[in-house]
């Protein structure tokens, strides 16, 4: 690794990134409830869940397990029917639409499946837009270890339409990162792409934990994605259904197998 | 097929209102001037009717007032009278008005006028006059006025009468049979022979009416009476009499026709942009469809078959839209009493509903040609295609920039020569003038076909400017250029009004200014009062200038000795000698009188070329017109003053006559008080006095208040074409956020507010809105000056003008419509949720 990276001081950035105690994000009691009566569906039923500052952790499950409306949540994306969504010490259930922008601005960045690149727009304005938007000048020196780290230099004045999905979504991690945020969200950032890109912008996901210090939940449902992370948080049903530290994708593999074995039988938590 | 584009629309229905109302708008314009042509003929034939009274037969050629006897003769035939209009100068002190009068008619039957109050006239020296006319004059039914009239003699020379007569009624004219006359009074039928000077002629054409006991025969036996005259009966006397007269009323009816076709021409292309942004959000659709087997032509059909249904449903909702705003407005007219009787209801005739009808179906469908061949270009592969959007990123080809050049440069080379050759006063104005509106019309064509691939240029150009400002305006500058044919089409639609409107300003301020330069040196004086006499040597009474200082409105007033002169090439010229400072405050051309000094005679325009500049000898001349014997020499010079007088100083004046009279009094009016008015004030101030009241104000003022009534009522019709714009302009706005939803969603996911995410559509609907109008303006300027230049070369000096406050409030208007057309746009935009980022369609 070079040796010259560049850490920031951000606000995500206590004194030992990796520090164990220091909770980026957490869930007390979340519960989302769509639709009414007969109809009503309860995507997240009760589920409680500390995510680590300087960590990088996925959460993983079936389809309609609950997994993007628990991220929607925590994000800040969408209100909660009860319960308490947290990003750092702050309490989400309270704030209104502008504070709730401004959340997202300062303390949140975003990684998508289809990457949302603005078109009209070269990577490297792009990169720069969440700055632009809350009327910050960019730091030169944080720019250039994101540019650096992410491969992009090459491709700066480049159009999204220019660039490959892989390089597409490195450009799309680099806008995520650029304000430093307390925690980036990435939802299934590896689905529109093949094995090989998928796999360099996991990788440059896990180095920005390791290396700049900065704190990641993804979505996935991709066992070998979820491997990259230092945690996996499985969800079924709407609650918690597993909890792997430190996993391979064997692992990842057997805990959702339990679960798909859980679904069939009873219902009670695995924990790997 | 046909459900299936049924359910298209249905799914579409939001992005097809507004290309509905803007076509709907168009037809209601249209359905509404027809109605409007329909009430004018209406009009004109029911006051054409009551002129004739209860008339059973109308005489309408070939019979004169002396052949009453032989019409009253017939048998059948009850009361016979002639229709005969005609008018006089009358006058209470000094207070004149020119009256129209009508031969009271021996039958009641026959009569269109009564009297209201008093009696109708009865004997010589009798008139009954309308209410406004005695209100002109100040005067009251028993009042005595005084008649002027003029006739000629037996050897061929007008001379002139006066007289008195009595206001012995009120006349009234209850069915407005002359209200386009600007109402009638009542006179004896010898009267009205003698005050229009055909008193003496032995035979007096006039139109005949004739009052029959209903047997049929009558017609016939009159008109074998008359020696085959013209005998109708009354309704064929109408229709005839509106036959003639509409000639006029058609071609007003025609000019508002023309008006809406632009109205109609700009709906197109809002249609035309909605139907491409709907082919290429469905082009995923299309595609399957042409995987599945549809073939080219289904979906050609599918498309030209939506636009027919809109069409027609459009339409429909425009002409019920127009024939309810006639109405309103017919009923709204009807109880401003505007003098002339209206129908109370429109009439829905075939023609009004129908002609709309087809005109908006067909538009929407010829509008839709071009996206429904899009609609075929769909690659069946397409559909197997992860589409991200629908991309159309075609400028246009070779052919249409080819056109559009050879448009442009020809038309604009065809203008130059109008110009050109107008300026060198050659060739035949009207010739001119047509091969001017031909370039015009061909470049104006040509600009509009290149639109697409200059317009986006300039916005970007301007989008670069406000990308400055801000990440909203940078966003909104880089939208615009997502889609440059959109960008371009929606640009046009308003480039289109803007540039009428700014043509028809343009083009009204530069006759202005024209026709006020040429009134301001033919009249440099607003209002004149002179000393009137018989010896020629009278002076203006002293108490006079305080008099007419002391009238509302009055700014100046300026004695002005005067005396005449013989000039060294043994010309007559009367030399006025104002104060050169209070004359220079005076005149409305404060230039004309720069090179006045002691010791020069500034000549007047019309001498420039009759008297060279330099020493001249000049003479006085006594009120007799023999010279006195006092002479000086004088340096003549040239001046742009208007009349024919010369003016030199009070010194120059008193070394040549000593003390001269004061003959003259020059007044200037401020200029926002009705001079025609202050004129009639001053006029009644001075009214004991001998002097007389001459006002160019007056005069230039009509002309004005002319050009700016005709103005108003233009840039009034031009403004549908401009409402329909804007709905376009919104129309493009909303079909962007519908397409760039996901992309909303993303900005609001990473930071962008609802506010910033408003202001970005806000500043996109500015842009387009504010760059059609810029462009219009600017095109607006040229092609008015062009016009300006050909139609006034020949009034002399032409004058171009530059509307700043027209132009500012058509800019102002577009950014304010921009605005206001990304309002709704901008509420569903910002409502968008942030979630709709990670959907994945």
């Amino acid at each position: 690794m070079d040796t010259t990276v560049y850490v920031p001081s951000g606000p995500a950035s206590g004194p030992d990134p990796r520090r164990e105690d220091a909770v980026a994000s957490r869930a007390r009691g979340l519960t989302k409830v769509y639709g009414q009566g007969a109809a009503a569906v309860r995507a997240l039923d009760g589920v409680d869940v500390d995510f680590a500052a300087g960590a990088f952790t996925a959460i993983m499950g079936p389809s309609g397990s609950g997994k993007s409306t628990l991220m929607h949540l925590l994000a800040g994306l969408d209100q909660a029917t009860s319960g308490e969504a947290m990003l750092g010490t702050t309490r989400l259930s309270g704030l209104d639409d502008g504070a709730l922008t401004r959340l997202r601005r300062d303390r949140v960045g975003f990684v998508f499946q289809s990457f949302n690149l603005l078109p009209m727009f070269t990577a490297e304005q792009n990169v720069l837009l969440p700055l632009e938007l809350a009327g910050q000048k960019p730091d030169p020196a944080w720019l250039d270890t994101l540019v650096d780290t992410l491969g992009l230099r090459q491709r700066l004045t480049h159009r999204p339409s220019e660039l490959s999905g892989g390089q597409q979504q490195r450009v799309a991690i680099a806008r995520a990162l650029i304000a430093k945020p307390e925690v980036v969200f990435a939802d299934e950032p590896t689905g529109n792409l093949d094995s090989r890109s998928g796999a360099e912008v996991l990788s440059f996901l896990r180095r920005s934990v390791r290396e700049l210090g900065r704190t990641v939940i993804m979505v996935t449902h991709d066992p070998t994605a979820a491997a990259y992370a230092d945690r996996v948080v499985l969800l079924a049903d709407g609650r918690i259904a597993g909890d792997i530290v430190d996993p391979t994708p064997d692992a990842v593999l057997a805990g959702l197998d339990a679960l798909r074995t859980l679904e069939t039988s009873t219902g009670s938590a695995v924990s790997a | 097929m046909l459900r299936l584009t049924l359910a298209q629309m249905r799914r579409s229905v939001g992005r097809l209102t507004a290309a509905a109302v803007a076509i709907a708008i168009g037809t209601a314009f249209l359905a509404a001037t027809l109605v409007a042509g329909n009430v004018l003929q209406r009009t004109g034939y029911d006051s054409v009717t009551a002129q004739f009274g209860d008339a059973d037969l109308v005489v309408t050629s070939g019979a004169a007032v002396q052949d009453l006897d032989t019409v009253r003769d017939v048998p059948g035939v009850v009361a016979a009278d002639p229709l005969l209009l005609g008018g006089a100068e009358l006058s209470n002190g000094a207070r004149t008005t020119y009256q129209m009068l009508l031969a009271q008619p021996g039958d009641e039957r026959l009569a269109s006028v009564v009297a209201q109050t008093g009696r109708v006239p009865a004997a010589a020296g009798e008139v009954a006059l309308p209410a406004t006319t005695l209100d002109r004059l100040d005067a009251a039914v028993g009042d005595t006025l005084e008649v002027r009239w003029s006739s000629p003699s037996d050897d061929g020379e007008w001379t002139e009468h006066e007289g008195d007569v009595t206001v012995v009624g009120l006349a009234d004219d209850p069915a407005g049979a002359w209200s386009a006359y600007g109402g009638a009074g009542l006179a004896t039928t010898p009267d009205v022979l003698e005050w229009s000077g055909e008193a003496a002629q032995d035979s007096v054409p006039a139109q005949l009416l004739v009052v029959t006991d209903g047997s049929s025969q009558v017609q016939a036996d009159v008109t074998t009476a008359l020696d085959d005259a013209d005998v109708l009966t009354k309704r064929e006397a109408a229709e005839a009499a509106v036959e003639q007269i509409t000639g006029s009323g058609n071609a007003l009816v025609m000019v508002v026709l023309g008006f809406a076709a632009v109205a109609l021409l700009v709906a197109a292309l809002v249609i035309a942009n909605t139907f491409q942004v709907l082919v290429a959000q469905r082009a995923r659709t299309l595609a399957l469809l042409r995987c599945v087997g549809a073939v080219k032509r289904q979906l050609r059909l599918s498309v030209l078959f939506e636009a027919t249904v809109l069409g027609v449903a459009a339409s429909i909702g425009g002409v019920v839209l127009g024939l309810g705003l006639a109405q309103v407005a017919l009923a709204v007219l009807a109880r401003a009493d505007t003098g002339t009787p209206l129908p109370s209801t429109i009439a829905v005739t075939p023609t009004v509903v129908l002609v709309p009808l087809l005109v908006g179906t067909l538009v929407t469908a010829v509008a839709s040609l071009v996206p429904a061949r899009e609609a075929t270009r769909v690659s069946p592969v397409a559909a197997l295609r992860p589409v991200d959007a629908p991309s159309v990123s075609a400028r246009g080809g070779r052919v249409r920039l080819a056109l559009s050049l050879l448009l442009v440069l020809g038309g604009a080379a065809g203008l130059l020569v109008a110009v050109a050759a107008s300026a060198a006063q050659v060739g035949e104005p009207v010739l001119l003038l047509g091969l001017g509106v031909l370039g015009g019309a061909l470049s104006f064509v040509g600009v509009l076909l290149g639109a697409v691939f200059w317009i986006p240029r300039v916005v970007s150009l301007a989008g670069r400017a406000l990308a400055t400002t801000g990440t909203s305006a940078r966003l909104a500058a880089a939208n615009t250029l997502r889609n440059p044919r959109r960008t371009a089409t929606t640009s046009t639609a308003l480039l289109i009004g803007v540039t009428l409107v700014v043509l028809m300003s343009t083009g009204a301020a530069s006759a202005r200014r024209s026709i006020t330069a040429g009134l301001e040196d033919h009249y440099p004086v607003d209002v004149a009062v002179s000393a009137v006499g018989g010896a020629g040597d009278e002076s203006v009474p002293a108490s006079v200038a305080a008099e007419v200082a002391d009238v509302p409105g009055v700014e100046q007033v300026v004695e002005v000795p005067t005396a005449s002169v013989v000039l060294g090439d043994g010309t007559f010229v009367v030399l006025r000698a104002p104060d050169p400072a209070e004359a220079a405050a005076v005149l409305r051309d404060a230039d004309a009188l720069d090179r006045l000094e002691d010791g020069t005679v500034v000549l007047p325009a019309a001498r420039e070329d009759t008297v060279t500049e330099g020493d001249t000898t000049v003479e006085a001349v006594g009120t007799d017109g023999e010279p006195t014997g006092e002479s000086a020499t004088l340096r003549a010079v040239h001046s742009s003053l208007g009349g024919v007088d010369a003016v030199v100083t009070p010194a120059t004046l008193r070394g040549l006559v000593g003390e001269a009279p004061v003959q003259t009094l020059w007044v200037r009016l401020d200029p926002d008080v009705d001079a025609a008015t202050t004129a009639l004030a001053i006029n009644d101030a001075v009214s004991s006095d001998a002097v007389l009241v001459e006002s160019a104000g007056a005069e230039r003022q009509q002309y004005e208040n002319l050009i700016d009534d005709l103005l108003a009522v233009v840039v009034g019709l031009l403004g549908v074409a401009v409402v329909i714009a804007v709905v376009g302009v919104a129309n493009t706005l909303s079909l962007s956020v519908i397409e760039r939803r996901r992309e909303s969603a993303t900005l609001r996911a990473i930071g962008m507010s609802r506010r910033q995410l408003r202001w970005m559509l806000a500043y996109e609907g500015m842009l387009i809105a504010g760059m059609g109008a810029v462009l219009g303006t600017l095109l607006g300027l040229l092609y008015g000056w062009a016009g300006a230049a050909i139609i006034l070369a020949g009034m002399g000096e032409m004058q171009l003008a530059l509307p700043w406050d027209d132009l500012l409030m058509v800019l102002a208007v577009a950014l304010a419509a921009g605005l206001l057309a990304s309002v709704l746009p901008g509420r569903s935009a910002a409502r968008t949720s942030p979630v709709a980022a990670l959907a994945v369609d």
